[in-house]
């Protein structure tokens, strides 16, 4: 008889050998393992050891969530999932950024809320920020914004019009005839017309991130409903928030400054009392009619906001529906949430925009999460 | 091979590795055996619980160990006074609490992430690209410039050394039949 010692590495070469999708595991193949397993009992042990462990390494896909795809990273380093950064238990290289002052007031962690209306203090209670506000009480009053499109060009006659657009999925980088540029997220539609006195781009739908080109004569104006943002030389995204972020059906525009400053005016029908806010760079401003919210963090941390262009997506204390949100405007298969307590979980952790199996997984096995998967959607409850 | 059988036994059982291995390396005055010994107790067990399963599993696999080891020194193969003493003595082990028995999720999986950290560069190369991304070993070795029979080859040997640490994570050598040695003369062929 074989020793222990041959017998595992027999018992794993069979595994290894299954366990490669490239390779046809033939009728032959299952026939000879049977009949070596049950040519001895020490077979059969050996091998249920080895295939106990080798199921259970599945589970690391969970832990390597946060790991951009094609990079085998080292052996310290690749911890970034939200696990070890949660459970404390992780090495000091992963713990999250040190908070950033807040620019304009409070002590507020910029990273903890960049997509969020709600803010957090330190302690992690939920805080609601009065941010800037523009119409005193007035701003309380959420008007619905309606979105009209293209009343803005017609006291101007552009000179050219031109339609940019994203398909569902899709990220792309499109230069500007004025020489800026302009990244399109998923499923966006915007329009550009400039005309002797002013750029002017319409935002449909969808997201977009400007890099403007400075020319004072012809300030850079972009229009989503009647919210306006007026920029000169400066970065800055836009996004029409859909129906589903904004629940009561009103039109929420997010606006995040990684560059310069941009002016804002919103729509909303209201005069405000105030000149219009500057939004300089690391604001994440939310604008819903006459009604503003802004937070101020560091450019840096504004960028994160945005990675939506690289495709690495970064969550930090952000609730379970916002985090879904994002996915879904990338993915085809969305994600939904089945219970209100669920929605509001925090999570953390890098993700490729594109990995909702991997996000999914971590959910399942770190937070108690069970997912129910069809094609097109993956529902989350509490287990 | 019967499923419910090998799903008893990995839980049951397997999760009992590394005190399994303890008490057999403290017990038994030759460590070279340890593993033998671990692999021979797991025969016993298995072929005994295939006729009907243990009530107290755990306290079956050391009451077999230690028949186990009698068996040997009655046999002569080992004769050592020292031995049969220690064995009267190691009762108590059967009450120590086994902190992994009931590990939770969270132990588990940074118990998987440790052993994936502790498998040899090349080896934890092939089992990332592989378990992580989902890669054939025809994918792996491109990305690795290796042919496909070293990806299998170090896939072979990532199962068995994650088997080791996962199971053992703090037994060392003892039991493994993988010293540093060993594993060193084990690179010509896997």
């Amino acid at each position: 008889m074989d020793s222990h010692r041959d017998i595992e590495r027999i018992a794993a070469d069979w595994l290894a050998r299954r366990g490669d999708a490239g390779r046809a595991w033939t009728d032959a193949d299952q026939r000879a393992l049977d009949a070596w397993l049950s040519a001895s009992t020490a077979h059969q042990v050996a091998y249920i050891r080895l295939d106990a462990v080798w199921q259970q390494a599945d589970r690391l896909k969970a832990l390597g969530a946060g790991v951009p795809s094609g990079e085998v990273p080292d052996k310290s380093g690749w911890r970034r999932s939200p696990f070890f950064a949660h459970r404390s238990l992780a090495a000091s290289s992963m713990a999250q950024p040190a908070p950033t002052r807040a620019r304009t007031e409070g002590d507020v962690d910029a990273a903890s809320g960049l997509s969020a209306l709600r803010f957090r203090s330190r302690s992690g209670r939920p805080v609601r920020r009065r941010g800037l506000r523009l119409a005193g009480a007035a701003a309380c009053v959420l008007l619905a914004a309606t979105v009209s499109l293209g009343g803005w060009y017609r006291y101007a006659a552009p000179t050219e019009a031109i339609e940019f657009s994203t398909a569902f999925g899709d990220v792309r980088e499109v230069p500007l005839p004025d020489g800026s540029a302009a990244t399109l997220s998923s499923d966006t539609r915007l329009r550009m017309a400039l005309t002797r006195r002013a750029r002017r781009i319409e935002l449909e739908h969808g997201e977009a991130y400007f890099q403007v080109v400075a020319d004072a004569g012809r300030p850079f104006i972009v229009q989503v409903g009647e919210t306006r943002l007026i920029a000169v030389g400066t970065r800055f995204a836009v996004r029409a928030e859909s129906g589903e972020a904004a629940p009561d059906g009103d039109r929420t525009v997010r606006v995040v400054v990684t560059e310069g400053a941009v002016r804002l005016e919103p729509g909303g029908g209201v005069q405000p009392s105030s000149p219009p806010p500057l939004l300089t760079a690391g604001v994440v401003a939310m604008v819903r009619g006459s009604a503003v919210q802004v937070e101020s963090g560091s450019p840096e941390l504004a960028e994160r906001a945005l990675g939506w262009r690289t495709g690495d997506v970064v969550f930090s204390a952000t609730p379970l529906a916002e985090a879904a949100a994002e996915f879904n405007r990338h993915n085809a298969r969305r994600i939904v949430i089945d219970d209100p307590a669920l929605a509001q979980m925090r999570v953390d952790g890098g993700f490729r925009i594109h990995n909702v199996d991997g996000f999914v997984r971590l959910l399942e096995v770190a937070f108690d999460v069970e997912a129910e998967r069809t094609d097109d959607r993956v529902v989350l409850r509490r287990r | 091979m019967d499923e419910s059988l090998a799903e008893w036994f990995a839980r049951e059982i397997l999760v009992h590795e590394e005190a399994l291995v303890r008490f057999l390396a403290r017990t038994w005055p030759h460590r070279d055996d340890v593993y033998d010994l671990r692999q021979e107790t797991y025969v016993r067990v298995y072929e005994a619980a295939a006729r009907s399963r243990p009530a107290s599993p755990r306290a079956f696999m050391y009451a077999t160990a230690r028949n186990l080891m009698a068996d040997r020194i009655r046999r002569g193969r080992v004769v050592s006074i020292e031995v049969v003493g220690d064995m009267e003595a190691l009762n108590v082990s059967l009450e120590e609490p086994t902190p992994d028995d009931k590990a939770g999720t969270w132990q588990q999986l940074k118990r998987l992430a440790d052993a994936l950290d502790r498998l040899p560069d090349r080896c934890r190369h092939a089992v990332w690209l592989h378990k992580m991304e989902d890669l054939s070993y025809r994918e792996v070795a491109a990305r690795m410039g290796v042919s496909v029979k070293t990806v299998e080859k170090q896939i072979s040997k990532g199962i068995r050394r994650l088997a080791q640490f996962y199971l053992q994570r703090d037994t060392g050598d003892a039991g493994t039949g993988e010293t540093a040695a060993g594993s060193a003369r084990e690179e010509p062929h896997g």
